[in-house]
């Protein structure tokens, strides 16, 4: 069944869950940039353009403290992060490529370890998804099998009608949970014209294809000619909402201390660099194809899912304009040419 | 618009001056191809997206006729050549396309004997400016869309090139927002200034985009990656963010071009030109220095003399 919510009560959603403890966490407007922040009140939200950052951060921050240790009379303490002091968390107003990433990242969270700092964030969380009517020439999630309406992921899922309100779409339990605390704020009967969905720059791409070629071709030319000119930095990475790759550090001193995760990127060179001083992707060409191969074929190898959302942050954001929609589609043509 | 917008877009909008620009790179770049004097050319190749351009790394003449200058040929192409980045001298002499800031980093570099002269080729391009990182690039150059660090270019026409292409108009005076918005941060309190910095570095995620693009950041071991024992915290939190940002723009103070690549690809929008002008004025005041586009053997932070200033030493 679908259901009506004006923006206002939209925003007033926002303020009950706030004052009912919730870290409600939406599209923030900070200095010139848009983030997923806290939001202290409904009026903070924006949903005019797509976060500068993923949404990952929610179930995998920038940076958190895993424990902190402590040496006292000649003996050293150890302790652990109270995960159970995690909030519960609504993440609202998250574009079909936002909301559908930790869906993809639960996979690799809790495969061989259970990283219980992502998995106990992601216990605590609902999601309310929102189709997406702000594409732009970077977006391609309609090449990637996801498209600007797209519930996957998403607890509940909202779609901006023309005049103002939304369509409001119970997804999971969890979702129709949430509606039904707050039942006041929603109306029945969500007739109406949906404002005009993202267009997309790029036709679709044959995903199974495309991993079939990377089957064959971990050496080809082309990881040359595309990666000349990465200078190897981590902002495709880091903005991405699929890339997750971490690395744990002690910061301190002998006697006290925390160990840190925060987020690591392929494209750095010393990511693999071992301790006995040899580096097995030594060029950067190594580095770039692995970017590729992680989302297009190791991780469907694995966990049979493509680790890219098409959401065009690494196209906007690259220094040197190195673009994935353009990589694919001529890696798509490759492989259609056999 | 106003009256100036509407002197720069027509000034530097005029297509036919970067179909002329365009037309004398890719003609250079094809003769010197193919009289092997060069083994490639660094230039600036069209992007997919609108108002977009990509560095290549251009080796045939066929591709040379691929070639582009508009206002979307933002990168400095310098950073390239460092054998700590790309290392393309390794394979023999390059040219280079190169704007009057990019200019100032590659002669920078040759003063630094991390680029020799005769190495490389120089193309420069008369240039009126280029995008600012968030700028609509659907239209041409205006006062709204060109970069800030282009709004108070002293190198618009740069001296002592290989080559040099591209006649501009006379372009017209913008208002300086950069060195405004340095005032007005001088014009505060340390505390208050401090508060700014703060509030910028706590934005640092630490993808070390600035670091990559930077072509003075050749260091083979830079403190960042340093890990036994740490030099500075590597998370991305607001010690190790700030002492990663001052360190740099210390160890800039005397080099930097001010090609401001490094702001323009942070995706925090940090404004880090500012640090870097802010040293650059402290150099011009302390040494009378100016990083500029033709070579200097020592920096004024690498040379000693017997008269120096000595007088901070207390």
């Amino acid at each position: 069944m679908s259901l009506l919510i004006t923006e206002t009560n939209l925003r007033s959603l926002v303020d009950a869950l706030v004052k009912d403890a919730t870290l409600v966490v939406g599209p923030k407007l900070s200095g010139s940039v848009v983030l997923y922040q806290p939001l202290a009140a409904g009026d903070d939200l924006t949903l005019d353009e797509l976060p500068r950052r993923s949404a990952k951060e929610l179930y995998f921050p920038v940076c958190e403290d895993i424990l902190t240790y402590k040496r006292e009379n000649g003996k050293l303490e150890v302790r652990d992060i109270d995960r159970s002091r995690f909030p519960e968390t609504v993440l609202i107003g998250a574009p079909p490529c936002d909301a559908g990433s930790p869906s993809i990242l639960d996979a690799v969270f809790s495969w061989d370890y259970n990283d219980e700092f992502y998995l106990e964030r992601r216990r605590k969380s609902t999601i309310m998804g929102i189709a997406c009517t702000k594409g732009d020439d970077a977006c391609f999630c309609t090449a990637v099998g996801l498209a600007p309406d797209a519930k996957g992921g998403s607890d509940l899922f909202l779609t901006p009608l023309v005049g103002g309100s939304f369509r409001c779409e119970p997804v999971t339990e969890k979702g129709q949970a949430l509606i039904d605390k707050h039942a006041g704020l929603f109306s029945e009967g969500a007739a109406g014209e949906a404002v005009a969905f993202a267009d997309q720059s790029t036709g679709k791409l044959d995903l199974p294809k495309i991993k079939e070629w990377l089957n064959g071709h971990f050496e080809d030319p082309l990881w040359e000619s595309i990666a000349d000119i990465c200078v190897g930095c981590g902002a495709c990475a880091f903005i991405c909402p699929a890339c997750h790759c971490f690395d744990i550090n002690d910061e301190g001193n002998p006697d006290s201390g925390t160990r840190r995760k925060h987020w690591d990127a392929c494209g750095f060179s010393k990511f693999t660099n071992h301790a006995s001083g040899h580096n097995p992707r030594d060029i950067q060409n190594k580095r770039y194809r692995n970017r590729i191969m992680h989302k297009f074929k190791y991780y469907d190898d694995k966990f049979g899912k493509t680790l890219c959302t098409g959401c065009g942050r690494c196209i906007r954001a690259c220094p040197v304009g190195i673009d994935i929609a353009e990589i694919l589609d001529t890696i798509n043509k490759k492989a259609e040419q056999g | 618009m106003n009256a100036k917008a509407e002197k720069i877009r027509v000034a530097s909008i005029d297509p036919s001056y970067y179909q002329a620009v365009t037309d004398a790179i890719r003609t250079e770049a094809v003769k010197l191809l193919s009289e092997e004097a060069v083994v490639a050319v660094v230039g600036y190749l069209p992007g997919r997206r609108t108002g977009t351009a990509v560095p290549g790394l251009v080796t045939t003449p066929e591709q040379a006729q691929q070639l582009i200058f508009s206002p979307a040929c933002v990168n400095n192409l310098s950073l390239y050549l460092t054998k700590a980045k790309k290392g393309v001298l390794k394979k023999g002499k390059v040219a280079i396309i190169a704007k009057g800031c990019d200019l100032r980093a590659l002669a920078g570099l040759m003063g630094e004997s991390q680029v020799k002269k005769e190495d490389i080729y120089t193309i420069g391009i008369a240039c009126a400016g280029v995008f600012g990182a968030d700028s609509n690039r659907s239209g041409g150059l205006s006062e709204a869309s060109i970069a800030r660090k282009c709004r108070e270019c002293t190198v618009h026409q740069p001296e002592g090139t290989d080559l040099l292409v591209g006649t501009l108009p006379e372009l017209p005076q913008l208002t300086p927002l950069e060195a405004e918005e340095l005032a007005r941060l001088e014009a505060l309190s340390p505390e208050e200034r401090w508060a700014f910095w703060k509030e910028q570095f706590a934005k640092c995620i630490r993808c070390l985009a600035c670091r990559q693009v930077c072509p003075f950041c050749y260091c083979e071991q830079c403190l960042c990656d340093k890990n036994r024992p740490q030099a500075l915290e590597s998370s991305p939190r607001p010690a190790g963010n700030t002492a990663w940002h001052i360190v740099r723009a210390m160890h800039l103070a005397g080099r930097c071009g001010g090609c401001a690549e490094c702001e323009r690809v942070c995706p925090m929008d940090i404004p880090l030109n500012l640090l870097n002008r802010r040293m650059a004025m402290e150099l011009k005041e302390l040494y009378d220095y100016e990083a500029s586009t033709v070579p200097q053997e020592k920096g004024p932070l690498t040379r000693y003399q017997e008269d120096d200033d000595q007088s901070f030493i207390k």
